[in-house]
């Protein structure tokens, strides 16, 4: 029975055993001088793992009572976890080894938060989600003040700590009150009495575990750190943030809704609907006036975060499908603009104006064409994957009847576009810089921002089977 | 040719030019042009179906999830346009190869100009309205590539922003169009859209629809409000302005308003705003042209202009209207890229195309001179040219249409339009071919080669072929026509023919005419007047709206973001109570199911005291030490609640947590500010309380209501209350739970307790290492220290209760497997008991006579429970298992062993270890920072001053 269990948690004992035996490693020996092998390792190590659940695992299998489900969706989503925290770990050796902030710590978080992450979008159970959900908190917070001769680093640590405590404590609090109001934390059990009807308990529970959930994707109006963690954050650290965890957050989020209240999509629908509208305007409006291009990633992905949770907002399995297709294709695209975005240095220093890209083109004009091609993606203009993203997702709320939602993100989405051309004028138009940027000549963050780039542009012809993974992975989830 | 060939073929072909840039500027434009040849013959092998009317499709399934499918289909009207786009785009490149200097990149302009042409090809062959939104983007893509080739020119920059982010976002409105219609339909595919014209316009999103797909072909097509971008548009090099600009691209608006005519039009909806628009556009477009110096710029608003006569004719939804813009699409495209064209050679020869540095190059360019004005002529209206054709048509049309009830206004603001036409295309004749030859041009102007003149004087002589036979036009027309209408009306009847009779549009023509030649003459006060006048700059006002939204979110959501974490965690609180609000007031409240107890005045009373010290805390908080006891006092009690509730163990141990933090905290106050600094102002703090009390009556209201009612569940509790005694062997059910239900639970937490013990040691030890430590020492307190600091009575005290208070430890620890207490308190009791002697002794004192390995202590105690646990492996038990026996010791009483009691030695361990670690760890930072304390507890001392006596004598 154990051993069964065991067995189907295989993948995750693995890294959390690699995790320590990292840490012991390099504290008992040269400490940060194992930083970058450790990293190269871990990469190595995550894209073993993604293969071996991608290409191996099959079926639903449910351990420890239903507290840990392994099936489609979650290892959809698992895969699309490891591979972005590999990539993002590839690209971030460069730029902290050359700031002394390789710690060797760093790679041992990283795979601490990715078993968190996991756990989250394997739960079957509010225990098994809240574990997940601050094994892989509670590793962010750290990674995020990495830098801790730099004030606004810790900052946006403390900050991001803070907040994320409120919220876990607000989605304690929904958790208490589902489980008082169900008489169980399985999904499986709290999904048969929200069928018969959501009890005024029960909606409490549902709408702080929302809520809870809500800060983890940082959805308008619990997005607060979002944007200060960013720009605090060492660069390879806000780019971590822009992918995984949020693949982690949103697909745990589709979890908690259709497995525990597939039953009860009117109670949540609305709310999800508001949270999505709140966050694309949000989201567009804010990064119209930003000059820091990372503050101005945060705002886009809260944006992009309103698109997905649109998705979610549907309640079909169409709705799910559209929300795995966008995360994947999201990630993807902010895996090669952040790849850009840590490329931006000036005599080696990290320049995150927008201004210093003025007449970029001209100096590297492939780079200029490869974010060019991101950021028209970014902002949902055919024929980039991007588009198709949004399509999926506008068409499930169109599906769902929420019309009012999708105008609503077609409107948003026009607002958006506005802050991404204009990256791209600065680039090709801008007036002449005194300076501009030089440096970043890192054959893997190049490789990461043309791949990226590339997979905008091909990925149309079939998404590289996404699609189908993604359908496949819906069907399991909801029915 | 398969359609697929045929849209792949400028793709595929657009790799060519860009990989054999080296070979060769001929060798760029030759391949070029052989791609858009193929693709031209290839059209035209599609001719004979199209004139047998069928229609020519192809079809592959893509992403049928999204109900996008590769499907093409060619008619009449995609044929028509296919062959303006690939006609015109082979005379372009034969231009393009003469026109471009040696400098720049041959290659990457053709790349770019064919991955338009394809993307152009596309959209007017599509059959699905995904498909061709996926065009029509490519074509603002590739435009803007084009577009931004130039990129020395610093007025082209703001044009290609506008460009790129008036046509980008009004495709992106068009999706939401789009979507719209294929969801009211149920499919995407065109040529089932069209069919469905009844069902479209009577749902009730036909206007949504209607308003976002015109958004997109007017930004497209540049319709008034959105014609600014067009005219800045024009720093692009001539032969894509010639291309873009004027033939193709800008008509990919006016195309899918012909696409989607048979479905949209028709209606008062429809008919309102399209020809409003178009009217608006065409008389704008006109008068502004007129005044505009720049041989470019002048006939960017004409392109304006005619594309808002071309909207105004679709707008009014007549098939002869339809027809019309059709026939002027085809003379438009044929006049105006000649005229562009002609304009290129000037600039090219002549190094300006400003109007005013012009003039009487009739002489030295006359090749140049016949084809630009013929070509002006025809757009003038002249008759025996085609311009003159449609725009009998036009006016023809516009004296049928009314607008708004007036049936003057149409017909007069038409006229209006072409007499400003005329004007500025006599202008452009005048101006630059006639007068006094001048001596001051910036080069010396003379014709050009052939390969320069040939492509637009093949269009001239369409020009005159069309103006002067026009049956020859009529069946294609009429073909093309055909398809517009998809059957929802009749092709007119009309014939082509250059003399109508004296009809009132021939009347109309000749004002136009006249009065642009009057114009003209009177041109120099007009411009006068034109530049005194004060008039909105589109490009300042869409400059002014960007500007202003960059404002808003700067001024209004920006500072919503400003860093300020109390900001923050207000609007965190706010949307959480929204939430809460919400569940409350969409859930169902069903009926209380208890009654409340009745109020007891003791409980009563320390509520009251419970809410003065929360109250109180709140307006004494800046002073810590203050703050500490106000702190103490509500942890009482809640203490004391629970002893109200009749949990002893809960309140034992809250009691001892208290007495520990609250002394921990003390110490910890020692090397903190005494006081908060103010920094919130009276405004905020009063945001800040409506958001508390906000909370608080929320909390409370959901706890009053769930207290009224009962559980939906049985508790957990009634296990534990039958299995303690007879699984765990103890009637103190939460002793049993600690030690055996969930014993595993509390091995994870003293082993958390201890790591949170060795955190606080690591944390004190770097301070003492690093930079801090200079400042510890040197470290001034902000307030005067207390005489006494060990009083007497209190050293005495502690050192007479501390056996005592190790004895109750004891008897705690003892008695908690049936009674109140346990491991985990007895820890606490006993750490307090030593804590007392660090208070009051000193750390100096204290820490001289305690030095235990506190870090052993904890190893110790979570060994003791684990070995514990693993000792039921031996028996083939799980982890943890526990049991029991009773055993008579004579002369004891019969009492009881449990393995839990073990356990909870484990517990006691660490508990103790983790307390004293921290205490230690304190002590040390604290033994640094103060004045080397004597090693004297009290201050005053009768003994030592005895001894002090002693030595003195």
């Amino acid at each position: 029975m154990i051993s069964a269990d065991l067995n189907i948690i295989l993948p995750e004992i693995l890294l959390a055993v690699f995790a320590m035996l990292g840490l012991l490693g390099a504290v008992y020996s040269s400490k940060d001088g194992l930083a970058s092998p450790l990293l190269w390792a871990t990469s190595a190590v995550f894209l073993a793992v993604a293969a071996w659940i991608g290409f191996t695992g099959e079926g639903v299998n449910i351990a420890f009572n239903g507290m840990f489900v392994d099936d489609a969706f979650s290892r959809f989503a698992k895969v699309a976890i490891l591979v972005s925290a590999a990539a993002v770990l590839l690209m971030s050796e460069a730029y902290m080894s050359s700031r002394g902030i390789l710690r060797f710590e760093y790679p041992v978080l990283v795979v601490l938060a990715v078993v968190g992450m996991m756990m989250m979008v394997s739960a079957g159970d509010l225990m098994a989600l809240y574990m997940g959900l601050e094994l892989q908190s509670l590793a962010l917070y750290v990674v995020a003040s990495l830098r801790r001769d730099s004030v606004k680093s810790t900052e946006a640590g403390l900050k991001y700590f803070v907040l994320g405590a409120l919220s876990s404590g607000l989605l304690l609090y929904g958790a208490s009150l589902v489980y008082g109001y169900a008489g169980t934390t399985l999904f499986s059990g709290i999904v048969q009495v929200a069928e018969e009807g959501v009890s005024l308990g029960l909606l409490f529970g549902l709408v702080f575990l929302m809520a809870g959930l809500a800060f983890k994707v940082s959805a308008v109006p619990f997005h607060m750190w979002t944007p200060d963690v960013y720009e605090g954050s060492p660069t390879p650290i806000t780019a971590f943030f822009a992918t995984a965890p949020k693949v982690a957050a949103m697909a745990l989020f589709a979890r908690v809704m259709h497995d525990a209240f597939g039953g009860a999509v009117a109670d949540w629908q609305q709310i999800m609907a508001l949270l999505s509208v709140l966050s694309m305007f949000l989201g567009a409006f804010a990064a119209i006036g930003q000059t820091n291009i990372k503050r101005l990633m945060a705002f886009s992905s809260i944006a992009h975060m309103g698109y997905a949770l649109m998705g979610l907002a549907a309640g079909t399995v169409l709705g799910v499908q559209a929300m795995l297709v966008y995360m994947a294709i999201y990630v993807t695209m902010n895996v090669g603009t952040f790849a850009f975005i840590l490329m931006m240095e000036k005599d080696g220093q990290p320049i995150t104006d927008i201004g210093s890209l003025n007449m970029y083109a001209k100096r590297e004009p492939t780079r200029a064409l490869a974010m060019l091609v991101l950021l028209f993606s970014l902002a949902g203009v055919p024929p980039m994957l991007g588009f198709f993203g949004k399509l999926y997702v506008l068409r499930a709320a169109y599906e769902a009847d929420l019309i009012w939602l999708a105008v609503a993100g077609v409107i948003a989405s026009v607002i958006g576009a506005y802050y991404y051309l204009r990256i791209v004028f600065f680039m090709y138009f801008g007036e002449e810089p005194e300076e501009g940027l030089n440096g970043g000549k890192s054959v893997i963050l190049s490789a990461m921002l043309l791949g990226s780039a590339a997979v905008m542009v091909f990925g149309i012809v079939n998404m590289f089977g996404v699609e189908g993974a993604a359908a496949m992975a819906a069907q399991t989830l909801v029915n | 040719m398969s359609l697929f060939i045929l849209v792949a073929l400028p793709f595929l072909g657009a790799l060519l030019p860009g990989l054999m840039n080296s070979a060769g500027r001929s060798a760029c434009a030759g391949v070029t042009f052989t791609v858009s040849l193929t693709a031209f013959i290839g059209l035209l092998t599609n001719l004979p179906s199209v004139l047998a009317g069928e229609v020519v499709t192809a079809r592959v399934d893509w992403m049928p999830v999204l109900g996008l499918n590769f499907t093409l289909m060619l008619d009449g009207l995609g044929f028509f346009f296919a062959l303006l786009i690939l006609g015109i785009g082979l005379l372009i490149i034969a231009y393009g190869r003469n026109y471009l200097s040696r400098e720049d990149n041959m290659g990457q302009f053709f790349t770019y100009l064919l991955l338009f042409q394809g993307a152009m090809v596309g959209i007017v062959l599509s059959d699905n309205v995904l498909l061709l939104l996926i065009f029509w983007e490519l074509t603002s893509l590739s435009s803007f590539l084009l577009i931004g080739y130039w990129k020395h020119l610093p007025e082209g920059r703001q044009g290609a922003r506008m460009a790129l982010t008036v046509t980008g976002m009004g495709g992106l409105a068009m999706i939401g169009g789009m979507l719209i219609l294929g969801q009211i339909v149920g499919s995407y595919d065109l040529s089932v859209i069209l069919q469905n014209r009844e069902l479209i316009q009577a749902d009730p999103l036909y206007l949504p629809a209607l308003i976002l797909i015109l958004l997109g072909c007017f930004t497209k097509s540049a319709q008034f409000p959105f014609h600014f971008w067009l005219p800045h548009a024009m720093a692009a090099p001539t032969p894509v302005s010639a291309y873009l600009h004027s033939a193709t691209m800008v008509k990919a608006g006016i195309f899918l308003m012909a696409r989607m005519w048979p479905v949209l039009s028709g209606t008062p909806e429809w008919f309102v705003i399209v020809t409003t628009a178009g009217l608006v556009t065409m008389c704008i477009g006109a008068v502004i042209a007129l005044f505009k110096h720049d041989l470019k710029a002048l006939l960017a608003f004409s392109t304006v202009s005619h594309l808002g006569l071309i909207t105004m004719l679709l707008g009014t939804g007549t098939a002869f209207g339809a027809m019309a813009a059709m026939f002027h699409i085809l003379n438009h495209a044929t006049f105006k890229a000649a005229l562009f064209m002609s304009a290129g050679i000037i600039d090219h020869e002549a190094h300006t195309r400003d109007i005013r540095r012009l003039g009487g190059l009739r002489t030295l360019m006359p090749v140049t001179f016949v084809i630009a004005t013929l070509a002006a002529l025809s757009m003038a209206g002249i008759p025996l040219l085609n311009g003159f054709l449609s725009k009998e048509m036009m006016l023809e049309e516009a004296n049928h249409t009314v607008l708004f009830n007036v049936p003057w206004l149409v017909p007069v603001l038409a006229t209006v339009g072409s007499v400003f036409s005329a004007a500025y295309c006599f202008r452009l004749i005048g101006h630059t071919f006639f007068g006094p030859v001048r001596d001051d041009y910036p080069a010396k102007p003379h014709d050009p080669p052939a390969g320069l003149w040939m492509p637009p004087a093949i269009l001239v002589v369409l020009v005159v072929v069309i103006g002067v036979a026009p049956f020859l036009a009529e069946p294609f027309v009429k073909l093309v026509t055909a398809s517009v209408l998809g059957g929802e009306a009749e092709v007119p009847k009309a014939y082509f023919k250059i003399w109508h009779g004296l009809v009132p549009a021939l009347y109309m023509s000749i004002i136009a005419t006249v009065g642009g030649l009057i114009l003209l003459m009177v041109f120099k006060p007009a411009l006068r007047i034109w530049d005194g006048a004060p008039r909105p700059e589109a490009k300042v006002i869409f400059e002014a709206i960007v500007e202003a939204a960059a404002t808003l979110a700067q001024k209004l959501i920006l500072p919503l973001h400003n860093g300020a974490f109390s900001r923050y965690a207000a609007i965190g609180s706010v949307a959480i109570i929204g939430a809460g609000f919400h569940a409350w007031s969409t859930g169902q409240v069903g009926p209380a199911t208890r009654t409340a107890q009745a109020a007891d005045p003791v409980a009563i009373a320390g509520w009251g005291m419970l809410v003065a010290a929360t109250v109180g805390l709140v307006f004494l908080h800046r002073n810590r030490l203050l703050s500490l006891i106000l702190i103490g006092i509500v942890g009482l009690m809640v203490s004391i609640g629970f002893v109200f509730f009749s949990a002893p163990d809960l309140a034992m141990t809250q009691f001892t947590v208290e007495v520990v933090t609250i002394i921990l905290l003390l110490l910890a106050l020692n090397f903190l500010p005494k006081t908060t600094p103010v920094e919130s102002s009276v405004l905020r703090r009063v945001r800040d309380v409506a958001v508390a009390v906000a909370g608080g009556v929320a909390t409370f209201g959901i706890a009053y209501h769930f207290l009224l009612r009962d559980a939906v569940t049985t508790p957990i509790s009634e296990f534990h209350l039958a299995n303690s005694y007879k699984g765990g062997g103890g009637t103190n059910v939460v002793n049993v739970i600690l030690v055996d239900f969930r014993g595993f639970d509390t091995y994870g937490e003293i082993i958390v307790l201890g790591i949170a013990a060795l955190l606080i040691y690591a944390l004190t030890q770097s301070l003492l290492g690093g930079p801090v430590r200079a400042r510890l020492l040197n470290r001034k307190p902000d307030q005067p220290r207390a005489g006494d600091m060990h009083p007497m009575m209190m050293v005495v005290l502690t050192r007479v209760i501390m056996p005592v208070v190790m004895m109750v430890g004891f008897y705690i620890f003892l008695r908690g497997h049936n009674e109140p207490g346990g491991g985990f308190i007895a820890g606490l009791i006993v750490s307090i008991g030593v804590v007392m002697q660090y208070m009051a002794s000193g750390f100096n004192w204290a820490s001289a006579r305690l030095h235990y390995p506190y870090h052993g202590v904890i190893g110790a105690g979570v060994l003791v429970a684990g070995l514990t646990g693993i000792g039921s492996w031996f028996v083939n038990k799980p982890f943890l298992t526990s049991d029991f026996t009773y055993v008579r010791i004579p002369p004891f009483e019969k009492f009881e062993l449990a393995t839990a009691a073990l356990f909870d030695v484990g517990v006691f361990l660490a508990v103790v270890g983790a307390v004293m670690l921290s205490l230690e760890s304190f002590s040390r930072l604290a033994r640094r920072a103060h004045e080397p304390e004597t090693e004297h507890p009290m201050d005053i001392d009768p003994s030592r001053d005895v001894e002090d006596a002693k030595g003195a004598v």
